[in-house]
């Protein structure tokens, strides 16, 4: 079986400003793929030279087979960050519009636009014009432009953001879908929560060049749980938690609101520094933090930084990436 | 191809089934229709209806009589209706129809009802001529500031005085020279513009005449003998003689730029504002995921130049019905509405690459004023050329006109459709040149448009579009 999307050695540079660096990955066909990174970091970039919207500087492409996207542009749907619609248009129009554009024979295709509103209860709204809806609605819309010719290879970019949770996942089902139905799924997002529940392998960019590439679980193992988060029962005195560090296993203690997060050196497992600090302190409640992919994510942009300035600023930005913020267990 | 012809169809109907495409290509018939119909009718609307009396103060005694035969309610309606019976014929000359259709522009013209109501009733009161002038204005000062209603039953609303030497005439005593003075003529503040028009034509007329009969000679038989006759210009063709008519001339060779200007002006500006709108809604790209920009742009072209084409049909048959009903389609040869086409489909895509060009590189239709500057400089230049090369089709200006890129259909329509024929070779010629200037200039603006339409931020300035050219 041939790959969906093939690159290989990609780079695309804007004026002084490199995009993409090299950039290598297959993506099978039937796979649901995130390409995650924050803002900035190449996504878009990469997924319009993959739409031969733009094309690299180096490197090859390949697409369902072919040399580029041109070739085989209605067997793939695409949803564009920087999406739209005809403001004045109707909605039932502009599908239509999209879907004869994409090679869809006119023979039943009112039918198809109707079936795909009811399925995102919208069918109401067929007869409106595209700016009297709401964003939310009109994502959704955009969305079915994207899937309406039934392609092989759906590429959406950053299809979550601005969607209310009921919404969202209402698309995460319609994506999931899409991917059980046998179709290749690729989406972008910076939202790694979004893609640690639903990819079935991710794909990191940090400033234009790949860092990760393997499946959530992969990604979870590989970055085995260094934290151990517990609540000591009452206040510690001095003398207790002067102590806590010196703890066989544990590097270093912080204080997280009434917490305490014991780092651990990696000498001995995380169930046996675990054992040994129900053993030095009363806790009320304790456990083992498993790094999400944001942490994950986190870890290696800090480590790429160059500067210790830089760092300092990749940290107080970290907030801003995440979205959704730190998730444990 | 299918897919350009689908964003065509779209172009096109995006367009046409507006409300504002139907006002568009209805208003300017409508109110060229409006003013036809409501001048003749403005020109005719009722002065305010005046009563009063002319004092006349005759020192020559022998003009006051005619002047007050001519101030009868009768004469200055015959008088009236006469001059502008012969003002729509004038006219109706001027632009050749025939001399049935005169006759019956001058009876839309002479609306009956304007006819009969606004004959002013004016009487001429003779004063002896030593009348003091003072005591004979103190009636025009009493009603200096009343209007015309409550100036009571008979007001007096001009002197006339006519001096002796008026009629016959003042020795100079160096030269022995006879000259002739003016009269004075003063009025009331309320007297309409028309009336004392009127007063002083006529009093003019009375004047001469007295003059004339001085001399012994008949007046009206004078007036006879002096009128200038006007030619009656036939042109000699080939096949024989046709009307000849100057004003036409200047004009259907315009009416024919213009016609195609304005179709080709609409559409690229249709133009520009889709691809703005594209790009500001952000729904290119979408498009893009669907289409090439090569094959986006084309059907773009396309559907807008339907629009266009549309237009000109409308406009053009319309004007073609007039000619037929003013049977005056001798004017205008069948093939020049070939040639009309031809030059039309030149001009436009030469004009849309350049109006899509720039739609693809700004964002906002307030960006694209400084690069629309060039473009809008290429469409004045028409308008300057109209009169030089309708007058002189075949001037060396004219001939090396035809021949710049981008200039030379409006160039070609003013020459084909003017008086002279211009050689044969010319017309081949000056449509391949047109036509290797639309390839360029389609050939830039889908470099620009490729670049341009997923650009955003800071509009391009007219050196990076060439830049853009250059480089993709």
């Amino acid at each position: 079986m041939t790959a969906a999307i093939e690159i290989r050695g990609v780079n695309k540079s804007f004026g002084p400003k490199v995009a993409v660096r090299d950039m290598t990955f297959t993506i099978p066909q039937g796979s649901l793929i995130g390409l995650i990174g924050r803002n900035g970091a190449g996504k878009t970039t990469t997924i319009r030279m993959v739409m031969s919207i733009i094309f690299p500087d180096s490197g090859e492409i390949s697409v369902l087979g072919k040399k580029s996207a041109v070739e085989s542009k209605d067997r793939i749907g695409y949803l564009p960050e920087e999406r739209g619609l005809y403001k004045k248009m109707k909605v039932n129009t502009f599908l239509t519009y999209v879907a004869r554009l994409k090679g869809i024979d006119s023979v039943g295709l009112d039918k198809r636009v109707r079936a795909w509103l009811e399925r995102v209860e919208l069918l109401g709204s067929a007869k409106k014009k595209c700016e009297e809806l709401s964003k939310g609605m009109q994502q959704k819309v955009q969305f079915i432009a994207s899937v309406i010719h039934e392609p092989d290879l759906i590429i959406l970019d950053e299809p979550f953001s601005g969607l209310d949770p009921v919404n969202a996942r209402l698309l995460s089902s319609l994506v999931d879908e899409q991917h059980k139905a046998g179709r290749t799924v690729i989406f972008s997002t910076h939202q790694m929560s979004q893609a640690e529940a639903v990819c079935d392998r991710v794909i990191m960019v940090n400033d234009g060049t790949k860092v990760l590439d393997d499946t959530p679980q992969g990604i979870r193992s590989r970055f085995d749980p260094k934290t151990v988060e517990a609540a000591p029962l009452h206040p510690l005195s001095d003398e207790e938690l002067a102590n806590l560090p010196r703890l066989p296993g544990v590097r270093d203690v912080s204080r997280k609101d009434d917490s305490l997060l014991f780092a651990l050196d990696g000498r001995e497992s995380a169930e046996q520094v675990l054992a040994r600090i129900v053993q030095a302190m009363p806790v009320s409640s304790i456990k083992i933090v498993r790094p999400s992919l944001e942490d994950v994510f986190l870890e290696i942009v800090l480590k790429a930084a160059k500067t210790p300035e830089e760092r300092e600023r990749l940290m107080a930005l970290a907030g801003e990436w995440g979205g959704g913020g730190s998730s444990g267990d | 191809m299918n897919k350009i012809l689908t964003v065509a169809l779209r172009e096109f109907l995006a367009v046409v089934l507006t409300r504002s495409f139907a006002l568009g290509i209805l208003l300017p018939p409508v109110m060229i229709g409006l003013v036809v119909t409501l001048t003749p009718l403005l020109m005719n609307q009722k002065p305010p209806t005046v009563h009063g009396h002319v004092a006349v103060i005759d020192h020559s005694g022998v003009v006051a009589d005619e002047l007050a035969k001519a101030s009868t309610k009768e004469s200055i309606e015959s008088r009236r209706s006469h001059d502008k019976k012969e003002m729509a014929a004038a006219a109706g000359k001027a632009i050749g129809v025939d001399a049935k259709t005169q006759e019956q522009i001058a009876k839309g013209v002479q609306t009956p009802a304007a006819a009969e109501a606004d004959a002013p009733s004016l009487t001429v009161q003779v004063l002896p001529p030593d009348t003091d002038l003072e005591t004979a204005k103190a009636n025009m000062r009493a009603n200096a500031d009343k209007r015309l209603s409550d100036m009571g039953p008979d007001p007096r609303l001009a002197i006339v005085v006519i001096p002796k030497a008026c009629v016959e005439g003042e020795k100079s005593a160096a030269t022995g020279e006879v000259t002739y003075p003016d009269f004075p003529l003063y009025t009331s503040t309320r007297l309409d513009i028309e009336i004392t028009s009127d007063i002083r034509k006529e009093t003019g007329k009375a004047i001469v005449d007295a003059r004339l009969r001085a001399g012994g000679l008949d007046a009206d038989k004078v007036r006879g003998l002096i009128t200038r006759p006007d030619a009656n210009v036939q042109v000699v063709t080939a096949a024989g003689e046709r009307k000849g008519n100057e004003v036409a001339q200047i004009l259907v060779p315009g009416a024919f730029m213009f016609l195609m200007w304005i179709s080709v002006f609409s559409a690229g500006q249709y133009l520009l504002t889709s691809t703005i709108e594209e790009k500001s809604s952000r729904v290119m790209e979408v498009l893009l995921s669907a289409v090439s920009p090569i094959q986006l742009l084309s059907g773009k072209i396309l559907g807008k130049g339907a629009v266009g084409l549309l237009m000109l049909l409308i406009y053009s048959g319309t004007g073609v019905l007039a000619l037929v009903a003013f049977a005056m389609m001798d004017l205008v040869p069948w093939q020049n509405i070939i040639y009309l086409a031809a030059y039309f489909a030149i001009a436009y895509f030469t004009i849309a690459a350049l109006m899509t060009a720039v739609g693809s590189a700004v964002t906002e239709i307030a960006e694209a004023q400084s690069l629309m500057a060039p473009v809008m400089m290429l469409l004045v230049i028409p308008m300057m050329l109209w009169m030089p090369i309708t007058r002189n089709p075949n001037s060396m200006f004219a001939q090396v006109c035809s021949f710049v890129p981008f200039v030379n259909p409006f160039v070609m329509v003013l020459r084909i459709s003017g008086s002279e024929p211009i050689p044969t070779w010319q017309i081949p010629v000056s449509i391949l040149v047109g036509a290797l200037g639309v390839i360029f200039a389609i050939w830039a603006a889908s470099k620009v448009f490729r670049i341009g339409v997923l650009m955003y931020g800071k509009p391009p300035n007219f050196a990076t579009l060439v830049r853009w050219v250059r480089m993709a």
